[in-house]
C-alpha cells in the first residue's frame, strides 16, 4: 500500500478558503482521521484527495505519484460516502462487482472477488438483495466492500457512521477498523465525532477554518491539546478564562499552575471533567452542586466555584456508584492536579 | 365513518371515471351505429365501419407511418434529452437555465408558428430537408422534448445523480459507463413516462405534420381529418380509428405505468423490502 502526501493545497469558494495552505503525510497502512466541526475543510481535503475537488494550489500525491490533475477514476482509490451511494438498481453483490465490471476483469475473477469481499464484511447472505431491502449498517458495510474490491492504495471514508445509530455505529466502527487493519489499506476518515475518530485511527488531525490545528496521535490530542481549539473540541473539557498574575493561574484551591512562556494578561484554562477530584471535607476548594447528570457508569455534577473573587461553572465527572449521595444544593470540596491543567494565552 | 369515507371515496372514483369514459364509450358506440339521432343509444348497430377499416390498406400503412414516426421521436428525444439532463446535473448546472427556457418554448408558441417558423428557417439552412419525414421527425422532437425534460430531471433529482455519478467515479467508471450502466437504470420510470408523453405527442399531433409534410407523410390525424371532409366524409370510419388511436396510446401507457410501478419500490428510496426476493 502506498501513502499519500498533501502539499500546501489551497481551495477556496468565493471568498471562503476551505483548505488554506494544508501539507500532511498519511504513512502507507495508517488510518488518518480528519476531525473537525462542519465548515472546517475536513470533507473538501477528502474529496480532493479524491478527485472530486480540485486545489486551487498544491499537490496530492498517492504512492508517491502526483495525482493532482488526474481524474478521479484513473486515481488508485475506493470511497465510501455518508450515504452510501449504493447504486440502487444492482444487488449487494452486483454493487460490488462494479469496480471491478468497469475495469474489465474476467467473470472468474470478479466472482471470486466479491465471495472473499462478502465473507470480508459478513454480507454473504446478503449478496443478492438491492440495497433497499438491507439495513443501514449492512448498506455501509456493503459501500465498504464496494471501496475495496479493486484493492485500491487509499481508502477514504466520508463521515461513514454518522446516519447510524448510537450502537450500530460503535459496532461498525470496529470493524471498519478490523478490516482496515486485514487489509493494512491506508486511510483517510473524516469524522465529526471525536469519539469516533479518537477510537478508530492511528493519527488525528484536527481542523479549523480551513487548517490543520492539531495532527498526534489519538492519546497525545487527548493527553495534550497543542492549541485551545483542539482542547475545546477534544475531551469535552471545562473552560475557563482566568487572569494571569505573577506568572501563575489560579482557581482558589481548585488549582494553582504556572505554566511556562505565560505572557499575557489572560488565559484560557482547560481541564477534563473526569480529573476533577472530590475530596474529604477540610481539604480543596468549596463548590456547590448546581445539578447532575446521569450518563452511565459516570454522572456529570454542574459545580459552582467562587474563588478569588470569581465566579466559574464546571463540570466534574463521578462514578455513578458514589454519586447517589451528592445532592443538588449541598457543597463539595474539588481539587485539579495541576499537571492536568492546559493553559493558552487569551488573546491569541 | 370510515363507511361513509369509503362510500365517497367510491363515489368520487365512480363519477370521475364516468367522465373520463363517457366520450371514449360514446365513440366506440358511433363506431358501431347504423344511424344515431334523436335517443340515448344508436338507432341500429353495425360492423360495417370495422369491416370496412380492416380492409383498408391505407389505413394500415397510415398506422404503420405514425408509430414508426412516434417511435422514432421517442427514440430521438431520450439519446438527445437524457445526456443533456445528465450533463446539467453532474457538469454544468449552469444550462439548466437554457435548458428551461427551451421546454418552455412550445407552450408559449402555437405550433402553427413553430411548423411556420421551421419552414422558414430550414428553406435557409437545409432546404434538402423541406417537405420530408426528416424535418417532421425533428420539428416533433423539438415539440415533444419538454415532457421527457422534466420526467427525466425529476427522476435524476430523486435518484441524487450527482452522488451516483460521484460513487460511480470512485469505482473507476468512464462517464458513458456511467450513463449506461448507474444512470439510465436508475430513471428508468422518469423515461418511461416521458417517453409515453412524447410518443403521444408525436402520434396525434397535426399541425406540424399538415404544414411540414402535407399528404407525402400521411399520419392518422391527416387521415382522420380526410375522413371528416369533403366528398370522402365517413364519421362511422373515423370513430373506428378514434379507437384504434385510443386503445394504442391506451395500451403503451399502461405498460409504462406498469413497468414504473416495479421500478420505483426498488428504487426509490426508503421503498419496502422485499422478503424473499433474490
Amino acid at each position: 500500500m502506498g501513502g499519500v502526501s498533501v502539499r500546501n493545497v489551497t481551495k477556496t469558494f468565493g471568498a471562503v478558503y476551505a483548505l488554506d495552505d494544508i501539507s500532511l503525510d498519511i504513512a502507507p497502512g495508517e488510518l488518518l482521521a480528519l476531525l473537525g466541526s462542519s465548515g472546517c475543510g475536513k470533507t473538501t481535503l477528502l474529496r480532493s484527495v479524491a478527485g472530486l475537488e480540485h486545489p486551487d494550489q498544491g499537490q496530492i500525491l498517492i504512492a508517491g505519484e502526483d495525482v493532482t490533475q488526474a481524474p478521479t477514476r484513473t486515481r488508485p482509490i475506493g470511497m465510501v460516502f455518508q450515504s452510501y451511494a449504493l447504486f440502487p438498481n444492482m444487488t449487494v453483490r452486483q454493487n460490488i462487482a462494479f469496480p471491478l465490471a468497469v475495469r474489465k476483469q474476467p467473470a472468474e475473477q470478479i466472482a471470486a472477488r466479491v465471495d472473499e469481499l462478502l465473507a470480508l464484511v459478513h454480507l454473504t447472505e446478503q449478496a443478492e438483495r438491492y440495497p433497499n431491502q438491507i439495513s443501514g449498517g449492512q448498506q455501509q458495510r456493503a459501500a465498504l466492500a464496494r471501496a475495496l474490491a479493486p484493492a485500491p492504495q487509499v481508502l477514504l471514508l466520508d463521515e461513514p457512521l454518522s446516519a447510524l445509530d448510537a450502537l450500530v455505529r460503535t459496532q461498525l466502527r470496529d470493524e471498519i477498523r478490523r478490516v482496515q487493519q486485514a487489509v493494512r489499506i491506508t486511510t483517510l476518515y473524516v469524522t465529526h465525532d471525536q469519539a469516533e475518530a479518537l477510537a478508530i485511527a492511528d493519527r488525528v488531525a484536527v481542523m479549523k477554518q480551513g487548517k490543520i490545528e492539531q495532527l498526534a496521535r489519538p492519546s497525545e490530542i487527548y493527553e495534550s491539546p497543542s492549541t485551545p481549539f483542539s482542547a475545546a473540541f477534544v475531551g469535552n473539557r471545562n473552560a475557563l478564562e482566568l487572569p494571569v498574575r505573577g506568572g501563575r493561574i489560579r482557581l482558589g484551591q481548585v488549582f494553582d499552575v504556572a505554566p511556562t512562556g505565560m505572557t499575557s494578561a489572560r488565559a484560557l484554562v482547560f481541564f477534563r471533567p473526569e480529573d476533577v477530584e472530590l475530596l474529604p471535607n477540610g481539604r480543596g476548594q468549596p463548590a456547590r452542586i448546581e445539578g447532575k447528570t446521569f450518563q452511565g457508569a459516570l454522572t456529570r455534577l454542574h459545580l459552582v466555584v467562587e474563588a478569588d473573587g470569581q465566579t466559574a461553572r464546571l463540570y466534574a465527572d463521578v462514578p455513578s456508584r458514589s454519586a447517589g449521595t451528592l445532592d443538588t444544593g449541598s457543597s463539595v470540596r474539588i481539587h485539579v492536579d495541576p499537571a492536568s491543567v492546559r493553559a493558552f494565552p487569551a488573546d491569541v | 365513518m370510515v363507511l361513509a369515507g369509503r362510500i365517497g371515496r367510491w363515489l368520487l372514483f365512480t363519477a370521475l371515471a364516468v367522465y373520463m369514459l363517457l366520450p371514449v364509450l360514446a365513440v366506440a358506440l358511433y363506431a358501431f351505429a347504423t344511424r344515431w339521432t334523436a335517443h340515448v343509444l344508436p338507432d341500429g348497430y353495425t360492423w360495417e365501419y370495422w369491416r370496412a377499416a380492416l380492409d383498408d390498406q391505407r389505413l394500415f400503412a397510415v398506422v404503420a407511418r405514425t408509430l414508426g414516426l412516434a417511435a422514432a421521436v421517442t427514440v430521438l428525444d431520450v439519446l438527445l434529452v437524457v445526456p443533456a439532463v445528465y450533463w446539467q446535473w453532474v457538469r454544468n448546472p449552469r444550462i439548466r437555465v437554457l435548458l428551461e427556457l427551451a421546454a418552455a418554448i412550445p407552450f408559449v408558441l402555437p405550433f402553427v408558428v413553430i411548423a411556420f417558423g421551421l419552414l422558414t428557417l430550414s428553406g435557409q439552412i437545409v432546404p434538402f430537408l423541406q417537405g420530408t419525414v426528416w424535418l417532421l421527425g425533428l420539428g416533433h422532437a423539438a415539440i415533444a422534448f419538454p415532457f421527457l425534460y422534466w420526467a427525466v430531471d425529476g427522476a435524476m433529482a430523486a435518484a441524487n445523480v450527482p452522488r451516483l455519478n460521484e460513487a460511480a467515479q470512485t469505482c473507476g467508471a468512464a462517464p458513458l459507463d456511467i450513463l449506461w450502466r448507474v444512470v439510465v437504470p436508475n430513471i428508468g420510470p422518469g423515461i418511461a413516462t416521458g417517453g409515453m408523453l412524447v410518443f403521444a405527442t408525436s402520434f396525434g399531433e397535426f399541425a406540424l405534420v399538415q404544414i411540414l409534410v402535407g399528404n407525402r407523410f400521411e399520419t392518422i390525424s391527416l387521415y382522420s381529418l380526410d375522413l371528416l371532409s369533403g366528398t370522402n366524409a365517413n364519421f362511422g370510419k373515423l370513430a373506428v380509428i378514434t379507437c384504434f388511436t385510443f386503445v394504442i396510446v391506451f395500451a403503451i401507457s399502461a405498460a409504462a405505468v406498469h413497468w414504473n410501478r416495479g421500478q420505483a419500490t426498488r428504487l426509490l428510496h426508503g421503498g419496502q423490502p422485499i422478503e424473499g426476493r433474490g
